[in-house]
């Protein structure tokens, strides 16, 4: 047993050096593809935490001061609830200063400055509509309205804040995955054409295993190896490329003024951890199925 | 040992390589297949490795019908058997020890056995010497014999040898010839196809010949007609 692993690394090794460009190739267009695929997940936690205020609909917040009662919120809440005709009331939510606080923990996950100015007693609370009209003069002068309403800070439309990110996240959600899964293709194809010719290098070799009386599965394993080995080493290169990244967008950020919303697009460390064992599962399958196939459709020589 | 039962193989839509062929081969014999090119001799080599499937009847090996042995058991048959071929099929970048090394290291012997039997076999055909050669630096003659070392190492209860002595010299060939037969004494069945008039008129053995695929003699102690 252990002279058949040492026999499946031995082989896997030395076809790894003869076949030194079409190996760097094949690795290269892996570690390209997966770093995209990263980003792709990277840029979306982004737009994500960037567009939390706004999850399931949401097209006006109320925003109270902190300094707001019970009164004044139920008084406020009875305001809103008022016209059933144009606000679903049943989607009608209400953030409690804990609830707020947890919401801006993600929101402001860039921006240390602003989230020491807050605390759970100093932070808003808001209150989250839905509307049963997507009528923009109607919803604007709703949002006048609730404005001159006792204690509230603000109203914020899903409209202004919203939908041009939205229209661009989605647009970037597109293009990235569309890119990065033609990408993935090429690289299953490259590893599976540099086993294909590894393969082909060593038909004689392979025509001799098979007369002497070497299993299919002897022959195969070293080939399969490599192309796991192929798509593993573009997964290291594709997170080491997607952690420099990460770095860089994270200083980039911190040099914009605290308060303007970019900081959102910073995802939280565990994250990119979890991405990154992600894209290392993808590039070892991508290379086990380039090779798997290679290595079962070549073996007749 | 062998039996082919009316076995023809065909390729493409109506090239026939082998018609309804039958015989037997006991254990421990030396065979001659002779005819001439194309005659269908190394197509029957082919069908008792199972490289070859025929189209109709069987090939038997040790009793079992290889036609309908499933690809995962045919490995296990080629173990039994040693294949030796007129161009020698050795390893270039390997060295003869190597070589004759990798027939035990794909069946997964470990290190102390193939150190024990490689060095016994390259001594048996005589090349003790030139372990740490390469092809290219031997004759054809030794690397003939590298590559009956190789069909041998494993002691196959079957030697298939196609035209083994096709490429050398006549004196040369009857040194192959020699290992050969020390080895069929060994117990070894040998099967060798070849169309060498001289060897087979000097061995004198049981000769099987075909004819466009048709088998047209089987004699004992026969001659190259």
């Amino acid at each position: 047993m252990l002279s058949r692993i040492a026999y499946a690394f031995r082989e896997t090794w030395a076809s790894f050096r003869r076949n030194l460009t079409l190996t760097a190739a094949a690795v290269l267009t892996s570690a390209v593809s997966l770093l995209l695929v990263g980003v792709t997940f990277l840029v979306q936690r982004g737009f994500d935490n960037l567009l939390v205020r706004w999850k399931g609909d949401v097209q006006l917040i109320v925003f109270m001061t902190p300094d707001a009662t019970t009164e004044n919120v139920a008084y406020v809440d009875g305001v809103i609830r008022s016209q059933p005709n144009v606000i679903d009331v049943n989607k009608l939510s209400y953030l409690d200063k804990p609830a707020s606080y947890a919401e801006a923990q993600q929101l402001f996950a860039g921006d240390p400055t602003m989230l020491s100015l807050l605390t759970p007693e100093t932070i808003p609370t808001q209150f989250k509509i839905v509307s049963l009209t997507d009528d923009s003069a109607l919803l604007r002068s709703l949002a006048d309205q609730y404005r001159i309403l006792p204690k509230v800070q603000g109203v914020s439309l899903a409209e202004d804040e919203f939908e041009v990110i939205s229209t661009l996240s989605g647009f970037v959600r597109t293009v990235t995955i569309v890119m990065s899964l033609v990408l993935l293709a090429v690289a299953v194809t490259l590893i599976w054409n540099t086993i294909r010719t590894a393969m082909f290098a060593r038909r004689r070799e392979i025509e001799v295993m098979k007369l002497v009386g070497a299993t299919n599965w002897f022959i195969r394993i070293p080939f399969m190896l490599e192309g796991l080995l192929h798509g593993l080493i573009g997964g290291v290169l594709s997170c080491g490329g997607l952690w420099g990244l990460n770095r860089a967008w994270e200083s980039g950020v911190a040099g914009f003024k605290p308060g303007t919303g970019v900081s959102s697009l910073v995802v939280p460390s565990g994250y990119v951890s979890g991405v990154m064992i992600l894209l290392l599962a993808i590039g070892a399958l991508a290379g086990a199925i380039g090779s798997g196939i290679a290595a079962s459709r070549f073996l007749d020589v | 040992m062998i039996r082919l039962d009316n076995v023809t193989k065909v390729y493409g839509a109506d090239t026939v390589a082998v018609r309804d062929v039958s015989f037997d081969i006991a254990k421990g014999d030396f065979v001659f297949l002779v005819g001439p090119s194309g005659s269908g001799k190394s197509t029957l080599l082919r069908l008792m490795s199972r490289q070859e499937r025929p189209e109709r009847g069987d090939v038997w090996i040790s009793g079992k019908n290889v036609n309908e042995m499933p690809d995962s058991r045919v490995p296990y048959l080629r173990r039994s058997m040693g294949n030796v071929f007129q161009d020698y099929k050795l390893l270039s970048n390997k060295t003869v020890f190597e070589n004759v090394a990798f027939a035990l290291e794909v069946i997964g012997k470990p290190r102390h056995v193939i150190n024990q039997q490689v060095p016994a076999v390259l001594d048996l055909v005589g090349l003790a010497d030139k372990a740490d050669r390469f092809p290219d630096q031997l004759s054809g003659g030794e690397q003939q014999r590298v590559s009956i070392a190789r069909a041998f190492v494993n002691r196959p209860l079957i030697m298939l040898a196609d035209e083994p002595t096709g490429n050398l010299d006549p004196a040369t060939g009857e040194g192959i010839m020699q290992l050969l037969e020390a080895i069929n004494r060994s117990g070894t069945t040998v099967v060798m196809a070849t169309h060498d008039h001289r060897i087979v008129n000097l061995m004198r053995k049981r000769v099987i010949q075909l004819d466009r695929g048709v088998l047209v003699r089987d004699q004992e102690r026969g001659v190259y007609e």
